[in-house]
């Protein structure tokens, strides 16, 4: 299972790169491999609001639908348009062209509740 | 394969024709008009009824093979019923016409209504829903509306997390903030965690009695009594009604509102998805939010009437789906009360042979009891990686129609069997030897071919994936 | 009669492997406080006792010559419809959860969805719903769903049925819904609409032919509402897309309608079934089940349940729609009907019903008493005669004729006040409009 160590988690299964103040998010190889198949997405539309822990998006197998929740409060500013008509990329490269969208984030301090790849190991 | 309709479609003379009598110009103005191509098919008669005919011979179904698809209530549906919804008399008539002349359509559904109270204990039944996710959001609006002349602000519904998708659908449709509220490990909900997520803003508790893994709520009066003492309603799920006629009623177990399915309970055919019928029923309390118009009977004539100020509104037009209704009037009266008892005690009779026959060598979440149907998770005694999906794609290759599989959602690996009670003693025999060769013995001796199953049917194992990421969902 | 198969001596060895003594045994768990006495519901009855019976009943409904519309129509349903849905294959089987042994109502659920977009020019078609006015209403929800606006723009001249449904399904959203006013000549205006689109509007949704039996200018006013961008929602009725423009042509981003036309008998005002087509792009915001083709281990053509993630089984409270039964039935029936005219033959049949309901426009117009309320509109079925004469006599006169008359628009407010709606398929003969004409004369 691929964990970057760079890379920041959640305990919902999101990955988040920080970027200045800015979170690229997506969901991590391990999620995935349990959602199989990605057939479907929806994301969020640009400069919308989100909220720590609220849902922002949605990745759909055949058979299932999951939630992404955002890692961090903040404004949209970038969606990855090229997963909504080719979801594979989610399977085939979740932390590169799989990623779904990035939140300029408000709030330093909820950078703080986010998983280091060894904690984000453990629950897995 | 059988060709597509677009590619049988040649030169040839169409199948149906119409003759005018009138020599009159259709004149449609150009702005108006339409300028491209309808795109139908022409094909002749001959050859449309072969087209359909082999379709209809790709089709597993009722009247094929035993179709034990848990949940669903696949039973019998009598070939009398259809004889009689033929009859001309009650399909050529037209929904406006003068009460006077509909008095056969409006007393079937009177009567229907009546006996429909009797074998649930509710008061009253409106019989527009079209479907049993239509009732629930019927009843759910009833709910909505009770609340609302209470002048209460009451915004959530409790589901069981072992509850119908529909459930949790229809009260979103309604409205409604949903409360999940986590089953005991049989499926079982407890008294006492019901009023622990009770608050003053709990309208009602959706629950399915037997619940979906076929076991009788134990706790149900002591449930009604929390729910009712916080002033919350208790919603039926008719799903499961087959289980309990002339045993027990909703009306009884506490139960406020309810819908019922005519589709399962009630025999009528299920068409390959509808049409069905959904009555809601209350008690007297909520008569006043049903569905308009009401069928009532006043000096001995049935009228309709619509002219209720409090009603929800109507859920569809006109009175319902009338031809399932009188389906379904023609199954009561064929049964009466006795024979409704005798339906569900030969069900309940069924559905234990079968989980006898099983209990001992697949796991059994929910006890070695139960009513009209039992939940399966062989996860243990399937080997080799063989999944449940692949157990129920080999049955097919038996002839059999898959039970329902991964429902309820709280039991790994779930296989959900309801045979009803329309099913040979001799049936049920060979089903269980089959399904047990199956898990027990190929997915042991054989497992790749049970993960390449079906072999059997007219089309293999179908990608799923690429349906839904390429989706081609009309002639190319 | 309880169709249960089980003779004693089966039943004895289901007891024995048991072990208990009777089925009563089974249902231990139902605590005795909360058994039932024996029900009291009458029956019992063999197949001969049950067709007397329901021939006394069918015999208290009374069959006429229909002149009525309003919603239901009155076709001619070509035998082979009756003949393919009667197959048990195909009415005793379930909803196609296991696709490989549901091949047929799969691939015919999937030729429907074809013709359905072929006759309203859309991208894509659902499996069905209920019916036209539960479609109206779902149609709404879309819009609603989609655009995350709050108000719908919705035509009075929209059958009241689907208005009453469409205030039912939105009573407890969050959502408004504004009526737009009929015109003099009995159309929506362009200008009306124009004035109470906002940014706020979801949708605007219209239905023409209207429940006046007119055809709107839908090109106009699917123009107007893509200008404020809302979705234009167009309620149609199937059989006059083969002589009016379609919605694809218009630019509808929805297309719903009552399906009854196209083979499915009156039967009371259902079960019939409703459609619904949508523009590309769409598709994962619809409600109900959609069939899409694919591929199997071999490389074989075949079908199966797709975009399932939108469904109830799996999204729950966050489905697009709480629907699972639908009509399939129904709409197998209607594939049927549509697959056997061919677009000239189907272009024929709606120029028939044009034409038979023009000549019996023109002639009831003209009686004294009688006159056009909409003197140069065009419709398709269904006109309005405004009358002096008694409404309540021509429908009691009419019936006992064996006639079932227009329907009395009093309701449908002050501007309808004597106004009659008379329907006219290509089921009425010459004779029987001469002999309406004729009794009408009378009155």
């Amino acid at each position: 299972m691929n964990i970057p160590v760079d890379l920041k988690f959640t305990k919902t299964h999101e990955w988040i790169k920080i970027e200045g103040n800015k979170a690229k998010v997506g969901i991590t190889d391990f999620a995935q491999h349990e959602i199989t198949d990605v057939v479907h997405v929806e994301l969020p539309e640009n400069s919308k609001n989100v909220k720590k822990a609220q849902p922002a998006a949605v990745v759909e197998s055949v058979k299932s639908a999951f939630d992404i929740y955002s890692p961090v409060s903040g404004k949209i500013v970038e969606v990855n348009e090229e997963v909504l008509g080719s979801p594979e990329l989610i399977n085939q490269d979740p932390y590169g062209k799989g990623f779904l969208f990035a939140v300029e984030f408000s709030d330093n301090n909820e950078l703080a509740d986010l998983l280091s790849a060894e904690e984000y190991k453990k629950i897995i | 394969m059988e060709k597509l309709l677009n590619e049988l479609s040649s030169q040839s003379n169409p199948s149906y024709e119409v003759k005018c009598d009138i020599e009159n110009d259709c004149f449609i103005p150009k702005h108006l008009k339409r300028k491209s191509d309808l795109g139908l098919p022409s094909v002749a008669e001959n050859d449309l009824l072969r087209h359909f005919t082999n379709l209809s011979r790709m089709n597993y179904a009722l009247s094929t093979t035993f179709y034990p698809l848990g949940s669903c209530t696949m039973k019998y549906n009598p070939l009398i019923n259809e004889r009689i919804a033929k009859h001309e008399a009650f399909n050529s008539i037209h929904p406006y016409q003068p009460a006077e002349t509909m008095q056969g359509v409006l007393e079937i559904m009177h009567c229907l209504e009546r006996d429909l109270c009797e074998i649930s204990g509710m008061d009253y039944f409106s019989l527009q829903p079209a479907a049993g996710a239509h009732g629930e959001f019927a009843g759910l609006l009833i709910i909505a509306a009770h609340f609302k002349s209470l002048k209460q602000k009451r915004t959530k519904i409790i589901v069981p997390d072992s509850a119908h998708g529909t459930n949790p659908a229809s009260a979103a449709f309604a409205g409604f903030e949903i409360v999940p509220l986590k089953s005991e490990p049989d499926g079982s909900l407890s008294a006492q965690k019901v009023k622990e997520i009770l608050t003053p803003e709990t309208a009602a508790i959706m629950l399915t009695v037997p619940n979906t893994l076929g076991v009788f709520e134990k706790e149900i009066a002591e449930i009604a009594k929390v729910a009712h003492e916080n002033g919350t309603l208790l919603y039926y799920d008719g799903a499961n009604l087959n289980a309990l006629m002339g045993f027990a009623r909703p009306g009884d177990l506490g139960f406020d509102v309810m819908h019922i399915n005519l589709h399962k309970t009630f025999s009528t055919p299920h068409g390959g998805g509808g049409p069905g019928s959904g009555p809601v029923g209350v008690k007297s309390f909520l008569e006043q939010f049903l569905p308009v118009p009401r069928v009532e009977k006043k000096n001995d004539k049935y009228v309709l009437d619509y002219k209720k100020t409090k009603s929800i509104g109507c859920v569809k037009s006109f009175f319902g789906n009338f031809p399932v209704i009188l389906r379904a009037y023609a199954y009561v009266k064929a049964l009466g009360g006795k024979g409704l008892k005798n339906a569900s005690a030969q069900a309940v009779l069924n559905a234990n042979y079968m989980l006898a026959k099983f209990k001992d060598k697949i796991t059994v979440p929910a006890g070695s009891r139960c009513m009209h149907e039992f939940v399966l998770s062989p996860k243990a005694a399937l080997g080799n990686g063989v999944r449940t999906l692949d157990a129920a794609k080999r049955l097919l290759d038996y002839g059999y129609y898959a039970p329902t599989v991964y429902f309820p959602l709280i039991v790994e690996e779930a296989i959900m069997i309801e045979p009803t009670e329309t099913e040979s003693k001799e049936t049920l025999d060979k089903f269980i030897e089959t399904l047990n060769k199956i898990i027990l013995e190929e997915s042991a001796d054989e497992p790749q071919r049970v993960k390449d199953s079906p072999l059997n049917t007219p089309v293999a194992r179908l990608n799923e994936v690429e349906a839904a990421r390429n989706p081609i969902l009309k002639w190319k | 009669m309880d169709y249960t198969p089980q003779n004693k001596q089966d039943k004895q060895k289901m007891f024995d492997a048991l072990g208990i003594k009777s089925e009563e045994d089974l249902f231990d768990a139902i605590p005795a406080d909360l058994r039932v006495k024996p029900l009291n519901v009458s029956g019992g009855q063999t197949e001969q006792e049950l067709l007397e019976h329901f021939k006394t009943l069918a015999a208290k409904n009374k069959t006429l010559v229909s002149f009525r519309g309003a919603g239901i129509y009155d076709h001619y349903i070509p035998s082979l419809v009756g003949e393919i849905t009667s197959r048990s294959e195909f009415w005793t089987a379930y909803t196609p959860y296991q696709a490989e042994a549901s091949q047929g109502t799969l691939q015919a659920i999937f030729e429907y969805q074809s013709m359905i977009c072929a006759l309203t020019g859309m991208d894509v078609s659902n499996a069905s719903l209920y019916d036209g006015a539960s479609a109206v209403a779902e149609a709404a929800l879309l819009a609603l769903r989609v655009s995350g606006k709050k108000k719908v723009l919705v035509s009075s001249a929209l059958n009241p049925e689907y208005i009453k449904t469409l205030k039912t399904y939105l009573q407890n959203f969050n959502a408004k819904i504004v009526l737009l006013n009929l015109s003099s000549n009995g159309t929506i205006e362009r200008a009306t609409v124009d004035a109470s689109l906002d940014d706020d509007t979801a949708a605007v949704i219209i239905q023409s032919p209207n429940y006046f039996g007119i055809v709107e200018n839908m090109q106009d006013l699917s123009a107007v509402a893509k200008e404020k961008n809302a979705l234009f929602a167009a309620v149609v009725n199937p059989i006059s897309l083969a002589v009016f423009q379609s919605p694809g042509e218009y630019g509808a981003d929805i297309a719903v309608g009552e399906g009854q036309p196209l083979g499915i008998p009156l039967s009371a005002g259902g079960a019939t079934f409703g459609f619904m087509s949508v523009r590309k792009g769409l598709e994962w915001k619809m409600p109900g089940r959609i069939v899409g083709q694919t591929i199997d281990k071999n490389n074989k053509r075949g079908f199966v349940l797709t975009l399932q993630s939108r469904e109830q089984h799996i999204r729950r409270e966050k489905a697009t729609s709480n629907i699972c039964t639908n009509a399939s039935l129904n709409a197998l029936a209607a594939c049927v009907y549509m697959s056997g005219w061919g677009n000239d033959g189907f272009k024929n049949l709606a120029e028939t019903n044009v034409s038979k309901a023009v000549y019996a426009f023109g002639k009831i117009k003209n009686i004294d008493g009688f006159k056009a309320k909409f003197e140069n509109s065009v419709f398709f079925n269904e006109f309005v005669i405004e009358t002096i004469k008694d409404v309540k006599k021509i429908n009691k006169t009419l019936i006992k004729n064996g006639i079932l008359g227009p329907v009395d628009l009093s309701n449908c407010g002050k501007q309808f006040k004597n106004c009659l709606l008379f329907c006219v398929t290509e089921q009425r003969t010459k004779n029987e409009i001469d002999k309406l004409v004729e009794i009408l004369v009378k009155i």
